[in-house]
This record gives structure tokens, sequence and C-alpha cells, in this order.
């Protein structure tokens, strides 16, 4: 009870003492205004739940105090204190935002309960805000969730459409090529220039290949193998493949990594990938003379990897949006905005999850947390969706 | 030595692609049948030999798949690649697991494909050296070995 925080406004300073010595003796201790502006002064220092308050009080009067309060202090419950021959107050009173009314002279136990509800009504609208909050919460995530799977179905779709006309070029380009090189065409006019502009063709033709296979996750080699994995070992190998382009911006790594950290049960070379496209996204974020710290801990049954950068830092508008297929801040040529999508592919494929965080011009951290055993699932690409909602779902009955 | 040509059967409903793809594999020394779809396929392996037949997975009608089970039903000499500009492995893997000899995601590279046409060919003809061998030894039982 001696949570309730509780503030008694009455200008008879003997009535009100009673009040509070009798309320103490209960467990309740409140605190005591004389008038109106002490009341509101008080309660510019220490916020109150239940405010019992005199309507008749010289000066301010209750009821202008009562405007004040649930206009400054909308959550805060006020009681109102009303003389035998004026009760017509306490019902303006309630209309004016009051929980309730007394008649003067009250009884202890009646104010009590008074209290109490207030009090139950200032708990049950919290938690109902709280509801509020974490719905609207959830249907973001939802939204963002599905937008995403749509994306990928979409970007899919058009990946494999494309592939297809593709494998037209390439193969007309080659068949020119092989008719170059026939001896009747060794004195061709302009050969040099067919063969610089069929280079040229090819090259851009390997260019789309490696857009349209990693959309359509033909990133690894092979399928899913899973096999022991030492995290810590798969973090040095990535570190020394990034290595040369970390030194040439003179970048140091820091790793974090917990020794006490056993091999997992996952993809070593799905994870070598979300590794590189981790350090190297740090890397083009970083600027020269930054630091990128790697840490890797034992989280329950799950591995916790971050990747921190002292970068640029990602602004708030494109947070949501970077795990999307083709959303990239860089030029067409240099990226092909899949890194992260793909990221995340993999990692939601492996049973774990990835988020970010981060502020402008205060670095990015990009977090990991993986299953030390992983199952493969059948058919993850049909599922990935009504895993999430799935996923969603049970996050929300978790913290319920 | 003189290269043996392959007799390539490519299937694909995609027909510039199945056009120029034997353009190639003719100029290399392969010899080509072109199919616009499953039926089509089937057709022609009825009508003329054909030792690798290189198959488009995803066709309208009768897919890839369905026309691999039936080519190992119908014809089990023949090998089979498959192609796929699709976005799951899973149905190369499945094709494999129907007998196919290999697979390639398109665009392929010419050179890859020329060496799995190549595997594919030896396979076959490792299986018909087999079944000759084996033939041969039933002949020699019936006869006694007296000629």
């Amino acid at each position: 009870m001696e949570n309730i925080r509780l503030l008694l406004v009455d200008d008879e300073v003997r009535f009100r003492q009673t009040i509070a010595k009798r309320l103490t003796i209960r467990g309740l201790v409140p605190e005591q205004a004389g008038n109106g502006e002490e009341c509101l002064s008080i309660l510019e220092k220490s916020p109150m739940d239940v405010v019992v308050l005199d309507v008749k009080m010289p000066g301010m009067n209750g009821i202008e105090v009562l405007h004040h309060i649930k206009k400054r202090y909308p959550k805060t419950e006020v009681i109102l204190l009303t003389g035998h021959a004026t009760t017509q107050d306490g019902v303006q009173g309630i209309k004016s935002g009051a929980f309730d009314y007394l008649t003067k002279p009250i009884e202890l136990e009646h104010l009590l309960g008074k209290i109490m509800q207030a009090h139950e009504k200032i708990r049950r609208e919290e938690e109902k805000l709280r509801e509020a909050e974490f719905r609207a919460k959830m249907e973001q995530q939802m939204i963002a969730t599905e937008r995403l799977a749509s994306l990928g179905t979409l970007a899919t779709g058009v990946a494999h459409e494309i592939n297809n006309p593709l494998a037209i070029i390439k193969e007309s380009a080659g068949w020119i090529k092989l008719l170059l090189k026939k001896k009747e065409m060794a004195k061709m006019p302009h050969k040099q220039d067919f063969e610089m502009a069929l280079d040229k063709i090819e090259n851009s033709i390997e260019r789309s290949k490696r857009i349209t296979h990693q959309l359509l996750g033909f990133v690894r080699k092979s399928d899913s193998v899973l096999s022991e994995v030492d995290l810590k070992e798969l973090v040095d190998e990535a570190v020394q493949l990034v290595g040369r382009e970390a030194a040439n911006k003179d970048i140091e790594f820091v790793q974090e990594l917990d020794v006490s950290l056993g091999p997992i049960w996952s993809d070593p070379y799905q994870l070598r990938q979300v590794l590189i496209n981790l350090l190297t996204n740090a890397i083009h974020a970083t600027g020269a003379g930054g630091k990128i710290t790697i840490i890797l801990e034992p989280v329950g049954e799950d591995v916790a990897l971050t990747v921190q950068d002292t970068g640029e830092g990602i602004p708030k508008e494109n947070l949501e949006r970077i795990f999307e297929p083709f959303f990239s801040t860089k030029s067409p040529g240099e990226s092909t905005g899949l890194g992260l999508y793909v990221t995340r592919g993999i990692i939601e494929k492996l049973g774990g999850e990835i988020g970010v965080e981060s502020r402008l011009g205060h670095g990015a951290r990009f977090c990991i947390k993986l299953p030390k055993y992983h199952k493969i699932k059948k058919g993850s690409d049909e599922n990935n969706r009504a895993d999430l909602l799935d996923k969603i779902t049970k996050y929300n009955l978790s913290t319920h | 030595m003189i290269k043996i040509p392959t007799k390539v059967l490519v299937v694909d409903d995609e027909k510039d692609f199945v056009e120029m793809l034997s353009l190639r594999l003719k100029e290399v020394g392969e010899k080509v049948t072109p199919a616009y779809s499953g039926k089509e396929c089937l057709e022609t392996l009825e009508n003329r030999e054909i030792d690798v037949v290189i198959l488009d997975i995803k066709m309208p009608g009768m897919d890839g798949i369905e026309t691999l089970r039936e080519i190992n039903k119908r014809f089990p000499l023949a090998e089979v690649i498959m192609l796929t500009g699709h976005g799951t492995i899973e149905t190369a893997v499945e094709g494999m697991k129907l007998g196919a000899f290999d697979y390639l995601l398109k665009p392929a590279d010419f050179d890859d494909l020329i060496a799995k046409l190549g595997g594919a060919k030896k396979r076959k003809d490792e299986q018909e050296e087999r079944i000759r061998k084996a033939e041969a030894r039933l002949l020699v039982r019936k006869t006694g070995g007296i000629f």
C-alpha cells in the first residue's frame, strides 16, 4: 500500500493532520498541503498518484486546483472533499475529471476505499497504455516483416525472369565470339572493336548474373551443410579476408571474443559470408582511423555476435529499410543493395535473428543471435513468412 | 584424335535460347537437336538416338521434373543435365535424386556446360560398355563358350 503516492490538500490544519495520522497508521503516508498553490508546487516537484482535495479553500478553490491538475498531470487522480451542503461541487468536479467526491464529515474506511479504487484505475490505465504501445510496435513489426517478405518474393520472381533473357544474351555473345575466332574472320575490319564490345557485354552479363544469383540465394556453393563451427576461428578468418581493405583506411579491428565459447552447430560457409558482409559494410561506413569491434559471447542457449563500428551511422529513416532487397546508399556499380538482405536471409535460415541499432554520427551496431544448435527445416523458402508471423505471435505471448 | 560428337537434345521453351545454344554447341562439334517443350522432347527421344538431354526445369505444360521422370522411365540410357533459372536449388536436387547427371544455373557458363556434357557422355558410354560386357557374358554362358 505504501507505493501509492498520496497528497492531502486541506486548509483546516487539524482535520488534515488527523486524517494524515490515521492514514499513516494504515500504512499510507500522505504528503500534505494547506492550499491550492502549495498543492501545485508540490506536484511540480514530485508527481502524485492520488490527490485528496478539499473544495472549499481560501485563495484558489478546489475546483480550480482540479482544473490545473488535470491539465498538467492527466494521469493523477483527484478525490474531492465537499461540505455537506455543497454536494453539487462534487458533481461538477466529476464532470471536470475528478475520480469521485466524498462529503464531509468523512469516514476513514470510505476514503481509504476510494483511494485504493483511484489507484487501481491508474494501474489499469497504465497497463492499457503499455498494451496499446506493445500492440502498435508489434503491428509495425508485422508490417515491416510482411513488406520484406513480399519484396523478397517479388525480387526472386524478377531475378528468375531476368535469368532467361540473360542466358540468351550470354549464348548470343558467346556465339559471336566463337565466330570471330574462325580463320576466315582473322582479317575482319574492326575485329578488335568487336572483341572489346563483346568483352563489355560479357562482363555486364556476369554482373547481372551475380545480382540475380545473389537474389535467388545462390551465393552458397551448395545447399546448407551443417557442421561444427568455431566462431572465433571464423571471425579471425573473416577479419583477415577484409584486412587489407581495412588497413588501407587505417581502421583498427578489436576482437572481444569470449574464450569459454565452444563450437556451435551451424553452416560455416554461410556464416563466413555473413561476417564478411557485415565487416565490409562496417569498413565502408567507417572513416580513416576508425575502429570496428567484434564481440562474441554466449547468451543462454544462444550465441550473440556483435559488429560495431565508429562510422557515420545510419539515419533513422533508413534503419527500417536496410534489410530490404536493393536498398543501398552506395552508387549502382558499387553495391547491389543485397548484402544485408542476403545476410538476414541466411541468419533466419540458420534459426537466428539479426537486428541493428544506430544513431547518426555515432556508428552502427549489428547484433546477431544464433542458436548453438540448429536443425535445418525443409522448404524454408515457402514457410519463411509463416515462420516469422509465428515468431511474432510467440514473442507476443512470451512477453505477456 | 577426332572428336566423336555427342548427340545433344536441348529442351527449353525459350526458342532464342535453344537456337543460340544449339549454334554454339554445333560450332564446338556436337550434334544438336532442339525441342521446345517436354512433349516435344519425349517425341524426339522416341525417334532419334540421343546421348544427353539439356533440360530446362521451368516450362509451361509438362515441366522439367515431369519430363525427367518420363525420360527415366522410357529412355533410361539418356543422360540429363538440368538447367534452372529458378529460385530453388531444391528442384535441381530433386532432379539429381531422380537420376539426372547434374544441373546448371542459368545463365550457365559455356565451359561448365561443355565439361558437364563431357561427364554425362562419359557416364553414358561407360554404362553402355557395362551392358555390352554383360550381354557378352550372357552369350558366352548360353553357348558354353564354344562358338
